[in-house]
């Protein structure tokens, strides 16, 4: 049997969600043994394999047309979908945004901020368009599990993946793998 | 009542009529997980997490308003009840913020504990969109609408227990929202930051400001003690971390107040922004003050009064010291040196009855409240709740010389002094009258008042804090700071400067006893500091005469020492011996106080 393809990206993220996949330290060496990640945002190659892979994991949030994309590419190309922290979960930080609406928010960062001087609003073609309301990765595409966090444990990411590749379903609920204090 | 069984999740259980399904399973120590249910105030079925299965019920039922009945079936956990409840759990997420990870309650929350025990790991609904206000206008705490889970707890709290009625709802579904009086910024409404609806509130949208992401519970200690602020004598549970003092919270379990507090005990204290004596003072030569060790400011007391005719040495104590310092006072001074002059700043209220309530809700019971010389809302204001719930059970309430105070506002009369006779029978009409009264009243208004003894409730309000107890030990009148040679002040927490400065010869040597710099200190010529409230052990006595124990929730600032400690090394320089550890103190003042 060939190894597990696993494959990431992120959406509207901070990395930390990736940060803590790396957390899981010396462990990740013997999950290699087991696992191909065939891409990711910290690899060479980006983009998911066209062949598909076993497990997609996507982290942040939904926040513009292109994250959409990333998205909908990942569902698919994989065949199980991990929404992994909570802005891939239910919007997290970025959802915040919601509160003073996209517009109000453009126009603080690009236009009002202290330090802008003759500010634009970016809007180059080759840019995703600002969602008016940023949702999780569950309102786009299919998930198949999540593990929520700020940033979640990466012992709760190195859970998950050790049930998958025993062929469990993983059970990842609080306060076993997810607490937020 | 009658004793029933009931069965729950098929184990068969001991229940009462008239208790709540929810009741009975407690009792038993089966959990049914609640939201808006708190045991301080009356059920209303608002969240829907606790419902249950009851056999014979079309629908499942809410366990905290649903009666039992002799040999109901009940389960609380079966996957019907499951599913609903996470459904009720995804709705309230469903609504406004609650992304934990930053949230002030985050480990605390009692929604977030519920989400966690059901494996709550995403939101089913559409992320939430809309910014709800925060009302950050009261002076202690705020109001952070986007955490509200409109449980009522607050509500219930401000209307059931303080009788206050600020906090209501306004508009219906999902435009449900806590308000204060019609829709007023809590700062600018009747709110009278009691900060009652901070201790029920089971998510983070009523939030302290001063101890707000300073920590978790599970790393604060708390200390359960109590309240310096007046002379009800409040239970307070005392948070700390590290040594850090965080915040003042009820105590349910206090038999005085059951947990309610008021602004003076749960916020003033810790805004306290004099400057706090850390070492003792002597006076230099050129009159200023330099720091000096115990032994020699403690020695140069002594020395002096020791020099000085006992005629011509006076002692002023503040009622707010422990029973033990105001013991050792009495017994040093009074009874050992025969001061001359011995006694308080404030006059002290006769005990017109021998059985005083132990508990205020023993107020609230009455049906018709008689409040004579006094303003308990300012002063005492937590009786003050237990005053108004009397209204809201429909009784009386009648206000006697006390013609601006808020109470006499909400009165059903008010009344002048000379008119006494008329309000004490219209007290005596009543089935269970109760008299809270104040100081400086006059012969014939006592006698009046007294004449209820044994059908009313008499409770005197004690100006000041330890008043009780201070006079018991015999520092019973006012004393004043004139003609003296030696002046010893036992200032504790209070600011006595305007009130005794000008009073105190120019030549008369003044040692003071107390907590923060002042006039009075500045003036001194040795100064003794003591420990502060939060940082003392001890007992008080209340207005009551219930002596209940002080506990330190931090070690005392500076060198201060314990108001007792103080007194018993200046009574050893002396040649008096009262007693070596505060235990032994405390017998003998205990004894006094019977």
């Amino acid at each position: 049997m060939g190894k597990v393809t696993v494959a990431t990206d992120w959406l509207a993220a901070c990395a930390g969600c990736h940060m803590s996949l790396l957390d899981s330290d010396e462990r990740i060496v013997g999950l290699l043994d087991l696992v191909e990640f065939t891409s990711s945002p910290v690899t060479d190659l980006k983009h998911p394999p066209k062949e598909g892979v076993t497990v997609g994991i996507l982290t942040g949030a939904i926040a513009n047309t292109h994250n959409i994309e990333v998205a909908k590419r990942m569902r698919e190309r994989c065949q199980i979908l991990i929404a992994l922290g909570d802005c891939a979960t239910f919007g997290g930080i970025v959802a915040t945004r919601n509160l003073a609406g996209t517009e109000a928010c453009l126009k603080r960062a690009y236009l009002e901020a202290e330090s802008v001087v003759d500010g634009v609003i970016p809007d180059s073609p080759e840019l995703g368009k600002p969602l008016e309301t940023v949702t999780g990765v569950g309102d786009v595409v299919k998930v198949d599990l999540f593990i929520p966090g700020c940033p979640p444990r990466a012992d709760a990411i190195y859970y998950a993946l050790s049930e998958l590749l025993a062929g469990r379903v993983p059970v990842v609920l609080p306060p076993e793998h997810f607490v937020y204090d | 009542m009658a004793s029933i069984t009931i069965t729950i999740n098929g184990q068969k259980v001991p229940a009462q009529t008239g208790q709540t399904v929810l009741e009975a399973a407690r009792a038993a120590g089966i959990d049914i997980p609640t939201l808006c249910h708190h045991p301080a105030v009356k059920p209303i079925g608002a969240c829907r997490l606790c419902m249950v299965e009851i056999a014979g019920q079309r629908t499942l039922q809410p366990a905290c308003t649903f009666p039992v009945a002799d040999k109901m079936d009940v389960k609380t956990e079966s996957p019907k009840v499951v599913e609903v409840r996470k459904f009720v759990m995804e709705l309230i997420f469903s609504e406004r913020n609650h992304f934990c990870m930053y949230c002030e309650m985050s480990g605390d929350c009692e929604l977030q504990a519920l989400a966690y025990k059901y494996g709550i790991d995403h939101m089913t609904y559409p992320t939430y969109v809309k910014g709800y206000p925060v009302d950050a206008s009261p002076p202690y705490f705020l109001l952070d609408h986007n955490r509200c889970v409109l449980c009522r707890r607050c509500v219930r709290v401000c209307g059931e227990l303080v009788a206050n009625h600020t906090l209501d709802m306004r508009q219906r579904g999902a435009s449900t929202m806590v308000q204060a009086d019609m829709n007023l910024p809590l700062g600018q409404s009747s709110c009278i930051s009691c900060g009652n609806c901070l201790d029920v509130c089971p998510t983070g949208a009523l939030v302290d400001k001063r101890s707000a992401f300073m920590a978790r519970n599970a790393q604060t200690e708390h200390v359960r003690s109590v309240c310096s602020q007046c002379s009800l004598g409040c239970g307070i549970d005392v948070v700390t971390r590290a040594g850090n003092l965080l915040r003042v919270q009820g105590d349910s379990d206090a038999p005085v107040n059951r947990g309610l507090l008021c602004r003076k005990g749960r916020f003033e204290p810790l805004y306290e922004k004099r400057a706090r004596l850390l070492a003792p003072l002597v006076r230099t030569l050129d009159g200023g003050h330099r720091q000096a060790d115990w032994n020699e400011a403690l020695q140069t007391a002594a020395d002096r009064i020791r020099r000085t005719p006992a005629a011509k040495v006076g002692v002023l104590a503040s009622t707010w010291a422990t029973n033990e310092a105001l013991y050792l006072l009495a017994r040093l001074f009074v009874k050992e040196l025969k001061a001359g002059k011995a006694g308080l700043l404030h006059p002290v209220v006769p005990v017109l009855s021998d059985k005083l309530p132990a508990s205020l809700e023993e107020i609230a019971k009455s049906d018709c409240v008689l409040v004579v010389g006094a303003d308990p809302a300012q002063d005492h204001p937590v009786v003050s709740f237990f005053v108004k719930r009397v209204l809201d059970a429909e009784g009386r309430l009648i206000v006697v010389g006390a013609p601006a105070s808020p109470l006499a506002d909400l009165a059903d009369e008010s009344f002048g002094t000379e008119e006494i006779r008329k309000a004490v029978e219209t007290a005596r009409a009543a089935s269970r009258p109760a008299v809270l009264y104040g100081a400086g009243l006059s012969e014939r208004v006592l006698e009046e008042l007294k004449s209820l003894a044994g059908k009313a409730l008499l409770l005197p309000l004690q100006p000041g804090v330890n008043t009780f107890a201070a006079a018991k030990f015999g520092l019973d009148r006012i004393a004043e700071p004139s003609g003296l040679e030696v002046l010893y002040v036992l200032a504790g927490e209070e600011d006595l400067g305007d009130r005794i400065l000008g009073k105190i010869g120019k030549d008369t040597f003044l040692i003071v006893q107390g907590c923060y710099g002042s006039s009075l200190t500045d003036r001194a010529d040795v100064v003794l500091p003591m420990a502060a409230w939060a940082e003392r052990s001890g007992t008080l006595t209340n207005t009551a005469g219930l002596v209940q124990e002080v506990r330190a929730a931090t070690d005392p600032a500076g060198s201060s020492k314990p108001d007792w400690e103080i007194l018993s090394l200046l009574a050893e320089r002396l040649g008096v011996k009262p007693g070596a550890s505060l235990e032994e103190i405390a017998v003998h003042a205990s004894r006094q106080l019977q």
